[in-house]
């Protein structure tokens, strides 16, 4: 049988460049814990001063796990492994629908159910394509871990546990993309049951009990409803118990069970859960350009708006924590220390999380500006132009609603760490180091507003891509520069480097105003050159 | 006559593929003008130019005599537009869609006469307006952009192959619509290739091929510059004297009938002697606007025949006039 491996083949063709940034980038994301665990923690003892200290502030397991012992395996376990299993996870859910709600929504998968592969075995090679790219991932990792010197059983285990909760997700995503008629139901359904399964666990994690000499935690009954929460039980270096991962692997087999079982009896186009009829006539928000932006962004901004919120959360509330490593663990004082030189630890901190609200409010000033790309694109801002709205006023209502994004995130996150202050012991002086902090990422996020619309306007094809990636790079460099210790131009590239910074009671706000200045700038230059910029078309 | 549309040498290229060829188009006042042309020929890049969406690379063009380009917000309150591939918002549904571009347009001012005029035409194109972007099927995202294109008078109309997907009784709803805003004054330009539409609706007509005007009349002025077919009951020998006869041209035998092409100014030249010959079963039959257009890319499907080994001899007429106009 000759289907089955064209489709698999189509699979991988149109897949191949996206996986191996994906389990590149876990891996990678592996290898820096791996050797963060050797240079930063690399004494023993340090490692343990670190998890006993962690018996004082469980919340700080919540990003972490659950810790097995001081040695550097498990110790590098507890520190990444929840980032390594989300982050398979989501690469999972997006390519289980990628190939099934996303191809029958675009009429595709009726091309190809037209032919002998019929309605369901394309989905058998979605099953085989998410397997096979998640034992990529697991090899990836151990090689990864096997490579930072770690010893090979626990380095596999880790990799094997990372696959396994890949798989779980995946089919997560497969049963999802059956339940919603259309893909973006299905992602956000997947990409909130991911995180929620980070969250889950965290919580599970947090609220576990301490064995009695502080290096060793049982996570609560929360932990087993997350399938991160079952992996992390094969407690990896340390036990290496590979029989939790029967949870997630059955799991896997009992969705795709319930996956085929739907797909046996419904339409092709059709899902479990009807979609719901909406309004007849429009609101009062859809009468501008404005206010479709706004319907168009509110989602993704109330999402990124959430996260600013529990970032800002826990700038503040962490702050206890940090003082107390700060005088038992010289390492940790001394990273945050060079990111934030001067200050208090308190304010390092504060100022080290909201450098991450930063980029949150940027990113989601650029997602703004990318949706009105996929108006371009998708071919809805013809219809929007051929009414009496000009491509200026189309773009402003993206910059506006963009700038109104920064706005609402910062002005999350602030609340979140006024909220986090008050168990600080001057909440007063942290909720105040807090806002200034939010207000001080404004103009950096601005300018990446303006950087996204300048491309938007003169490279509309690379927009999309081009942000992301100037985002990701100089967000690298800005809040890391220091420690990667790139050549000081190239640190001085990135905005965020020049974002004010609180120290002490003072703050220059000269790099502040300079961003401002060339955020308004590109705004305009944006805005004035698609006076003369024609539609582009998707492409 | 006052001219609506006007475009004068209009050039559109993108990189080193000229979608346009010095176009000359003309629209004047209260008309309906169809708009023809094969896949590719040119006809949405024209209409992108004359909405402001495109650039012209050279040429120029005149939507009430202004430049599309730099005025179009103000001129897009006198235009309606369907595109002929629709994209919806695909969280929004129909209606808010219809809603949304009916504000723009300024049309919902008198929110009960837009209310009655929008439920009348969701009535007669019999869409469902709660339905999200996604969940319409072709047809119905076509039907979502005609509802928001009629439920606004417009002075103008410009349509690119709105039909396309609409069954038959949906596209009688939609010649209604036009022969509606056609009474009230309004000016449509109707791009299609479904040619008994255009034959229906329009009054005057532009065939463009490659990117240029081939030909523009009305359907009277184009259906002269074509031959009309005469054939009667063949007789041996009767080919012979039909082809001495002036004007006649390409004379075949066809299932037991005898078939000429005369040109359409000298069909009374010729009745004299078909009476003297005293031919059975007559039928004299007025070029049809498929014809018109045969003509044109006439070529074209001689090249398809070509390869295919079958070309009929009106094919064969279609290109030598129009080599010989070329």
């Amino acid at each position: 049988m000759s289907t089955l491996p064209a489709l698999l083949g189509q699979r991988l063709r149109r897949d191949w460049l996206q996986l191996v940034l994906w389990i590149a980038g876990i891996a990678a994301l592996g290898g820096v814990a791996a050797s963060a665990v050797t240079t930063t923690f690399g004494d023993e003892t340090e490692r343990a001063g670190v998890l006993a200290l962690t018996a004082t502030a469980p919340a700080i397991l919540i990003f972490r796990g659950t810790p097995n012992g001081a040695d550097a395996g498990p110790f590098a376990f507890f520190l990444i492994f929840a980032f390594l299993a989300l982050m398979a996870g989501l690469m999972s859910t997006f390519l289980a629908v990628r190939h099934t709600r996303a191809e029958e929504e675009q009429g595709r998968a009726e091309l190809v159910g037209a032919t002998p592969a019929g309605r369901v075995l394309p989905t058998v090679a979605t099953v085989v394509h998410g397997v096979l790219a998640n034992a990529v991932v697991g090899l990836a990792v151990a090689g990864a871990f096997i490579a930072g010197g770690f010893e090979v059983a626990g380095s596999l285990t880790t990799g094997a546990a990372t696959a396994a909760t890949g798989v779980a997700f995946l089919a997560f995503g497969l049963f999802a993309a059956q339940l919603f008629r259309t893909s973006r139901a299905a992602n956000t359904c997947s990409v909130a049951f991911v995180l929620g399964a980070y969250v889950v666990r965290g919580i599970g994690d947090a609220t576990g009990t301490y064995s009695d000499d502080g290096q060793h935690v049982t996570p609560s009954w929360v932990s087993w409803l997350s399938p991160i929460g079952w992996a992390q039980r094969t407690e990896a270096f340390a036990e290496d118990d590979l029989v939790p991962l029967l949870l997630p692997l059955g799991f896997a087999v009992l969705l795709v069970g319930l996956v085929f079982a739907f797909q046996s009896v419904r339409d092709q186009g059709a899902s479990v859960l009807a979609g719901g009829r909406g309004r007849a006539t429009a609101g009062p928000v859809l009468s501008s350009g404005t206010g479709l932006a706004w319907e168009l962004s509110r989602g993704a901004i109330i999402a990124w708006a959430v996260g600013a919120l529990a970032t800002g959360l826990l700038a503040t509330s962490l702050t206890p924590l940090i003082d107390q490593i700060g005088t038992e663990v010289p390492a940790v004082a001394q990273t945050l220390e060079q990111m934030n030189p001067g200050g208090s630890l308190g304010q390092a901190l504060t100022a080290t999380f909201f450098s991450i609200v930063g980029i949150l409010a940027a990113a989601a000033a650029l997602q703004v500006v990318i949706r009105a790309r996929q108006e371009e694109a998708h071919g809805t801002a013809e219809l929007l132009l051929a009414v009496p709205l000009s491509r200026t006023r189309w773009l402003v209502g993206y910059l506006v609603i963009g700038a109104l994004a920064i706005a609402a995130i910062l002005v999350t996150a602030a609340l979140g760490a006024v909220i986090g202050a008050q168990r600080a012991d001057d909440p007063a002086q942290a909720a105040g180091d807090a806002i200034e902090a939010a207000l001080a990422q404004f103009p950096a996020a601005l300018l990446f507003l303006a950087i996204g619309l300048v491309l938007f306007v003169y490279l509309p094809r690379l927009t999309i891509a081009l942000s992301w990636a100037a985002l990701g790079a100089l967000a690298v460099l800005g809040v890391f520069g220091d420690l990667l210790a790139p050549p000081e131009w190239m640190a001085d590239l990135s905005p965020f480097t020049h974002s004010p910074i609180p120290i002490g009671d003072d703050i220059d706000w000269t790099g502040g105003f300079w961003m401002l200045g060339l955020a308004a700038a590109g705004s305009v230059v944006a805005v004035w050159s698609m006076r003369r910029r024609e539609l582009a078309p998707g492409g | 006559m006052e001219t609506v549309v006007s475009t004068h040498g209009l050039v559109k290229r993108f990189g080193r593929v000229t979608a346009l060829d010095e176009l000359d188009l003309e629209v004047t006042r209260g008309e309906v003008h169809g708009f023809l042309g094969p896949n590719g020929a040119g006809k949405s890049t024209t209409i992108r130019i004359l909405l402001g969406l495109a650039r012209a690379t050279a040429g120029e063009a005149l939507l009430f005599d202004r430049d599309p380009w730099r005025h179009a917000a103000d001129l897009h309150r006198r235009v309606a537009y369907v595109p002929g591939d629709v994209s919806l918002w695909p969280n929004l549904t129909g209606g808010e869609a219809i809603d949304l571009l009916s504000r723009l347009r300024g049309g919902t001012t008198d929110r009960a006469a837009y209310a009655t005029r929008k439920q009348r035409l969701l009535d007669a194109f019999q869409l469902d307006p709660r339905k999200k972007g996604r969940a319409y099927s072709k047809g119905n995202r076509q039907k979502v952009a005609l509802v928001a294109a009629f439920a606004t008078p417009a002075d103008l109309y410009l349509l690119d192959e709105p039909t396309s997907g609409l069954d038959p009784l949906m596209e009688q709803v939609f010649n209604r619509e036009i022969a509606r805003v056609a009474a009230e004054g309004s000016t449509v330009l109707l791009s299609s290739h479904i040619l008994s539409e255009v034959e229906e609706l329009c009054d005057r007509v532009s065939i463009i091929r490659a990117g240029r005007l081939v030909e523009s009349g009305t359907l009277a002025e184009l259906r002269h510059l074509t031959r009309t077919e005469v054939a009667f009951v063949h007789e041996p020998g009767r080919e012979h004297e039909v082809a001495a006869l002036d004007g006649a041209h390409d004379v075949r035998i066809d299932s037991g009938r005898i078939r000429f092409a005369v040109d359409s100014d000298r069909v009374a030249g010729v009745l004299p002697a078909l009476g003297a010959l005293g031919v059975q079963g007559l039928t004299i039959t007025p070029p049809s606007l498929e014809e018109l257009f045969l003509r044109h890319y006439g070529d074209d499907v001689a090249e398809v025949d070509r390869s295919g080994g079958d070309g009929s001899s009106a094919d064969r007429a279609g290109t030598d006039s129009v080599e010989a106009r070329a």
